[in-house]
């Protein structure tokens, strides 16, 4: 990395050290001359590192909060990639390591700063192999954030990867009576998963050809750096178009170029009677669901949450589902536009799917734990539902303003239930930090006997529940009014699961908070929230509270990326998919001028 | 300053400050006082202060727009040019939740006089009811001895009391309540509806250490969320198709950054070119005529919409949005059939179900229906009618047997609620509002005098009472004011207490609607016999309670007036409970402050449907007149009399054995006891199967896909068992083989060696011949591959 790269390319040196600080600080620690014995030198040495990545996160996200903005800094309101590093990495098959952010990853990557401070600060009653313990977290902290900082398809594989091990060792060796069950069984799911994208990803760079992109494509995807210099930049556009061979290429912003060609590759291209781009968005769609996860490749969550320590659950559900919802909204969608048009009712139906059953699912569950992991599959729905119909109405009309509403409705569900769901895996755990055992049978009482720790634990329930004022709302009821001018058959399901929802939540909140006495065995320690604790919970809490009432500061980051990029789909849904525009018309009284040609 | 500033800003304040109450009372309640005992001036200074800047703008209304006598009979032609321009209202957004292109959701008010006149409702009685319960919760001032929770280990709880914590969740509960009032746009009613809902949570379990109670809450908010099922879809009926929630016109910067005016919802279902009349709006047509429009050139579009229109395209989507909105009313205004949660809701503490069944929540059902009532077709009227009616019929039947003395009053709340339904539901706009009105002044005022009863006895059965109107005069007193005004007594044509007035608006529209649409006279008989049982079950209730000798001496030897903090807010009800309906000389009077809200439209009868035939709406103003108010009347009277008269005969004077009359119909005597049976008829029809889903999708995780994926994961071990005993006997076999091949191969080659070199130049010729003789051979092959 010279010299002159780090002052073309201002955000090289901040991105690199968010994203590989924890690595280096994990790689330090696991050093011989750090002894394994001095546990609480650890313990502050990760939670420093992580906090130190959070401030960095917040840096670039917020620069007004550190005076002037700088170059590397994120400019809100601008609707492209930002702060992208470039460096050439493994040449001969042009893959790059090449990073950047938008609306829509930068709120994720600030997600996992804010998520794995709190998981750190949640490790302390980890008293087994701390050693060990911490460099496989900051190693998975390295994993999450590199996932989604990464537009070269080769590294967001290389960190997907990276995510998964210490993830399986964390849950394997660290975690209930039943860890190793439940790690190979996260191992196998993520790994099936992990093995079609790499399938996916050859398929797209093998059938990819730079050459057909224009001069600015290349600009505008990074093919070409836009930092180079006009002479340079015509050299190296010339180069690609000018290329004997077909140019390979593994960039995801280009690869989204060449998918939305009118003549794209992915499309022409037939295997066994369909097209590559079908197949690619199948496999990459099945890699994808299997983390967010649906139903039916969802049950590795139940037990991976039940026996994972709880700062691992935390992360697990907080930020490694949101990479499945990541990976579809950034990969799948715009590389491969047509299959996810024809396919749209099976990303909808899985989600509506999710949503339903996973509710019934939780209610039905005895272990406290395990009712929260089925919480986030049916909350991980919505999700989907909302990706889902982006892609819905083609044909006639062009609401495009209702596609980005789903999936703007999406992203801040993604963002909501990550505070949330970490904060309700949290909740849990400090029960089970005490009594050790999470069978909502044997609870009760717990509010008399924890008020303050029961009140916040209550309210991050509430958030879960979607009520009003909380960050679960904005999302469920974006997406679930979005959904209606898809399918309302779904529409209907969808808005059913309100119902389930409030009766698995507000039952386990009488079986455990409300009541006269505690039913379980250790009931002696039942003591107050300890102030590590609270300093954990309030900020969720506080989040919570926040993103519900003012949901604006953070669609002030995703809206202007999402509403891009769906504006781009419906663009290309008008000029490539669907060559009727004499039909086009708009419903409705609103959207804007150039989207509605009958206005 | 302007009214149109001014009201949003007195009325947003006077929205906003319980908040603060809660927010300060949340953090501070436990230091606010001993055992947070100032929480209480806290929370009340609070709805003080929203009462008094709601008078204020009141008084700022009334200013800009006196109330004027009704027009009736043939004055209604003049002001017609008045009646097109619609009601007076203000409207605006204070700020948003989202924005995405023309889509938009946010937090607004609209003001008119309906929501003027609720905002002064709900803070007045809210204010009675929190002062009222400085002295009622006095229990949680100290620490406490629930008698209704039984320990595992004998005994009874004792728990510190929480005083401070009923006041934070009583300030919430009137935050919610009045978000709904003034909100500007359907998503800002769901937001304070959900929160209504949670308030009411807090509140019925306020004695959470009883199970009873939790449940109860838990039941009083799922069965709001069924509720609210119907009201997403009305929800995204209306957001699908037409892109917009906010009830009023609002401008707003269009693409060129001109001010573009953005129809409303009621702008768009009833526009003003049309004279208000109510058609489907062009969104919807659009929707409904999908693949017309994608037929047709983008141009002609809007030359086709009138003739889609009247192929009848996007009428079933209006009309599926008017029923989804009203399905969340069914649940908060609990009509049938959501409106088993209401009785359960008694277990919370007797303040909370005066504020829940007068002024909150359940009004708020009522007071969304009247707000949405433009967007209501006709066919979603009747529906409404009906369903208030078989309410109103259900729960006065079961308020006829019950013998605590709240779930009477419960049971006479939804009877009432019904009522109002059915007013609206018959077109009786002003006269479904103004019982509302009349309504929330009486019930609290019951709930109140029950509580002050309760607080007295220690107990809520009326079989244990009896005679107490010697002990607690003003309780009695206050309470037979209340009685009287819910039958709507009254000397006919002269004066009656409030309930008189609303009850005869209802009753004159329903035997007008009757007149008009024969086939469903069955509504009048719904409401006529309705005010019969309801003359019987209140009278029953306050004979049984104050009347006669004391049942049970132990009970009545400690009953006792209740202090001046409690008797106090009773008076004050009692006299609004008297007067709330009268219209002062020149007009002034609620009627005609309501009117000013009527919707653009509504005042001149309508006629459509096509769901349920052809249905007429009359105009409202004509069942004031003339014969049909004479006979409106004279049945409320006489129904109301009677029902008095069969309660003094059955336990005034006892002149017939209630016993023997439950012994005679006793089949319908338990069936009425056990209410209907609804609570197990759901819980065998709902409950149970969606226990049941719950078990069979979590068991097929377990049971199925588990078993696949173990499955999978045995077969791959499997396969690599296969492969090592592979690996063991076949591969290492033959490299064992070829080992052992070899080993031989040098025994037997030791044989070679002979030692004689002619022999071994030989070999090396013969060999070499081989290896050439093999590799071309071999390269051949390869080429030719």
């Amino acid at each position: 990395m010279d010299a002159a790269a780090s002052i073309t390319q201002p955000a090289l040196w901040p991105l690199t050290a968010i994203v590989f600080l924890p690595a280096l600080v994990a790689a330090f620690l696991s050093l011989p001359i750090v002894p394994k014995a001095r546990e609480e030198f650890i313990r502050w040495t990760t939670l420093f590192t992580t906090a130190v990545v959070f401030v960095l996160s917040l840096w670039m996200a917020w620069p007004q909060l550190f005076g002037a903005a700088g170059p590397a800094q994120f400019r809100l309101g601008d609707t492209g990639m930002q702060a992208v590093v470039k460096l050439p990495w493994i040449r001969a098959f042009g893959i790059e390591y090449l990073l950047g952010v938008d609306g829509i990853s930068l709120p994720l990557v600030v997600l996992t700063t804010f998520l794995s401070m709190l998981a750190a600060a949640a490790s302390w009653p980890i008293t087994k192999h701390v050693k060990a313990y911490h460099v496989l977290f900051l190693l998975l902290e390295t994993g999450m954030l590199g996932v989604f900082v990464s537009l070269d398809f080769f590294l967001f594989y290389v960190f997907w990867e990276v995510m998964l091990l210490p993830m399986y060792f964390l849950i394997g060796i660290w975690g209930g009576p039943r860890r190793e069950y439940a790690a190979i069984k996260f191992f196998l799911y993520t790994l099936l998963g992990s093995v079609l994208m790499l399938l996916a990803i050859l398929m797209l760079y093998f059938t990819s050809d730079l050459r057909q992109l224009s001069p600015e494509q290349l600009l505008a995807s990074h093919v070409v750096s836009p930092a180079l210099d006009a002479g340079a930049q015509a050299d190296a556009v010339r180069a690609v178009r000018d290329a004997k061979a077909p140019v390979h290429t593994f960039n995801l912003l280009a690869l989204a170029q060449i998918g939305q060609l009118p003549n794209s590759p992915f499309a022409a291209t037939q295997i066994w009677g369909m097209s590559l781009e079908k197949w690619a968005f199948l496999l990459l769609l099945i890699g994808f669901v299997i983390k967010v996860p649906v139903v039916p490749v969802h049950t590795w969550l139940p037990d991976a949450h039940v026996e994972a320590p709880t700062p691992i659950s935390m992360i697990l559900a907080g930020v490694l589902l949101k990479l499945g919802g990541y990976g579809i909204l950034r990969i799948c969608y715009p590389i491969c536009p047509g299959a996810g048009l024809d396919l749209a009712w099976l990303v909808c139906g899985l989600g509506v799917v999710s949503m339903v059953y996973g509710a019934f699912a939780a209610l039905a569950q005895k272990d406290f734990k395990r009712m929260v992991a089925y919480s986030s599959v049916s909350h991980m729905g919505y999700v989907m539902l909302g990706l889902g119909v982006w892609s819905a109405v083609a044909g006639h009309d062009y609401r495009w303003d209702a596609w980005a509403q789903g999936v703007n409705g999406a992203m801040f569900q993604m963002l909501a239930h990550g505070i949330s769901s970490a904060g309700m895996f949290f909740m849990v755990g400090v029960l089970y930090d005490r009594v050790h055992h999470r069978n909502l049978e044997e609870f009760g009482g717990i509010f008399n006997r924890m008020p303050v720790y029961s009140g916040l634990a209550i309210a991050v329930f509430f958030a879960g529940l979607g009520l009003p004022g909380l960050c679960g709302f904005i999302g469920e009821v974006l997406v679930t009014l979005s959904s209606w001018n898809y399918s309302r058959a779904l529409a209907v399901v969808s808005a059913f699961t309100v119902i389930l929802t409030a009766a698995y939540i507000l039952w386990a909140i009488q079986r455990v908070y409300l009541g006269a006495e505690y039913k379980g065995p250790h009931g002696d320690h039942l003591t107050a929230i300890t102030p590590r604790e609270l300093a954990i919970a309030t900020p969720l809490v506080f989040f919570a509270i926040l993103f519900g009432v003012a949901p604006q500061i953070l669609f002030n980051y995703v809206a202007p990326s999402v509403n891009r990029q769906v504006e781009t789909l419906a663009d290309w849904t008008r000029r490539v998919h669907d060559a009727k525009p004499a039909s086009v018309a708009a419903i409705g009284e609103q959207g804007p001028g150039q989207d509605v040609a009958a206005r | 300053m302007d009214i149109a500033a001014q009201l949003p800003l007195l009325l947003g304040l006077a929205w906003l400050v319980p908040l603060a109450s809660f927010v300060a009372i949340l953090f501070f309640g436990p230091r606010m006082g001993p055992h947070g005992r100032n929480a209480a001036w806290v929370a009340t200074a609070a709805i003080v202060t929203s009462l008094v800047l709601s008078l204020l703008a009141a008084g700022t209304w009334l200013g800009a727009h006196p109330v004027q006598a009704a027009h009736h009979g043939g004055s209604h032609g003049s002001d017609h040019s008045a009646e097109a321009a619609g009601p007076v209202a203000y409207a605006g957004d204070w700020y948003t939740l989202y924005q995405g292109g023309g889509l938009r959701l946010s937090i607004g008010w609209y003001i008119d006089a309906l929501t003027v006149a609720m905002f002064v409702v709900v803070t007045f009685i809210a204010t009675c009811i929190h002062v009222y319960a400085s002295g009622y919760m006095h229990d949680e001032l100290h620490d406490v001895t629930d008698h209704e929770v039984h320990l595992s280990g004998g005994g009874h709880l004792h728990r510190p009391g929480r005083f401070p914590r009923f006041f934070q969740a009583l300030s919430l509960f009137c935050f919610s309540m009045l978000g709904i009032v003034i909100a500007g746009n359907l998503a800002m009613v769901f937001v304070f509806w959900e929160l209504v809902g949670i308030c009411s949570w807090f509140l019925i379990g306020f004695y959470y250490e009883r199970t009873s109670a939790s449940t109860a809450a838990n039941k009083a908010f799922i069965v709001n969320r069924v509720g609210d099922f119907g009201m997403l879809i009305g929800l995204m009926a209306l957001w699908g198709a037409l892109g917009t929630l906010q009830f009023a016109d609002s401008k707003a910067a269009g693409p060129d950054g001109a001010q573009v005016v953005r129809p409303g919802l009621f702008g768009l279902v009833r526009p003003a070119e049309g004279g208000h009349a109510l058609q489907v709006p062009d969104g919807m047509v659009k929707f409904a005529a999908a693949d017309l429009v994608a037929t047709t050139p983008a141009a002609e579009v809007a030359a086709k919409i009138d003739d889609w229109r009247s192929m009848g395209l996007g009428r079933w989507l209006l009309f599926i949005a008017g029923v989804g909105i009203f399905c969340g009313c069914v649940g908060k205004s609990a009509q049938f059939p959501l409106f088993v949660w209401l009785p359960d809701a008694m277990e919370g503490p007797t303040p909370v179900s005066a504020l829940v069944h007068s002024a909150t929540m359940v009004a708020a059902g009522v007071y969304l229906v009247g707000r949405f009532y433009p967007v209501l077709t006709p066919d979603v009227l009747l529906v409404i009618a009906y369903v208030g009616a078989i309410t109103l019929f259900i729960a006065a039947t079961i308020a006829l047997v019950a013998n605590d003395i709240k779930r009477v009053l419960a049971y006479s709340t939804v009877s009432q609620l019904g009522y109002m339904m059915l007013a609206l539901g018959v077109g009786g706009w002003a006269a479904g509002l103004f019982h509302l009105v009349t309504h929330a002044f009486f019930k609290s005022l019951l709930f109140l005098c029950s509580g002050s009863v309760i607080h007295a006895c220690h107990t809520n059965d009326m079989r244990k009472m009896g005679g107490l109107a010697r002990v607690m005069p003003w309780t009695a007193g206050t309470m037979l004011v209340g009685c009287l005004a819910i039958i709507g007594a009254g000397v006919p044509f002269v004066i009656g207490l409030s309930g008189y007035y609303s009850k005869d608006a209802i009753l004159a529209q329903a035997l007008s609607f009757s007149r008009a649409n024969p086939a469903h006279s069955i509504l009048f008989l719904a409401v006529a016999g309705g005010a019969f049982l309801t003359a019987f079950y209140m009278f029953r209730l306050w004979f049984m309670t104050f009347a006669g000798e004391p049942r049970d001496h132990h009970v009545a030897d400690h009953a006792h007036e209740s202090p001046g903090v409690m008797v106090a807010p009773l008076v004050v009800l009692a006299v609004l409970a008297v007067a709330a309906g009268w219209t002062l000389p020149g007009g002034f009077g609620l009627p005609n402050l309501l009117e000013q809200a009527r919707p653009a439209g509504t005042a001149e009868g309508m006629t459509g449907g096509f769901v349920f035939g052809n249905l007429t709406f009359p105009a409202e103003h004509e069942s004031h007149e003339g014969a049909i108010h004479v006979t409106a009347t004279l049945t409320a009277f006489a129904t109301a009399l009677a029902g008095v008269v069969l309660a003094a005969l059955m336990y005034l004077v006892r002149i017939i054995s209630p016993a023997v009359v439950a012994t005679i119909f006793r089949p319908v005597y338990s069936f009425l006891a056990g209410r209907w049976y609804f609570d197990e008829l759901y819980h065998a029809l709902f409950v149970l199967p969606a226990l049941g889903i719950a078990e069979l999708a979590s068991g097929t995780d377990r049971g199925v896909i588990d078993r696949i994926i173990e499955g999978l994961a045995w077969t791959a071990r499997q396969l690599a068992g296969i492969d090592a005993w592979i690996d063991r006997t076949i591969v290492d076999g033959l490299v064992n083989a070829t080992a052992n091949a070899t080993w031989h191969a040098g025994l037997e080659l030791k044989k070679l060696q002979t030692g004689h070199l002619r022999q071994y130049v030989m070999f090396i010729v013969v060999g070499t011949v081989a290896l050439f003789v093999l590799a071309s051979l071999l390269f051949r092959t390869s080429m030719a591959g």
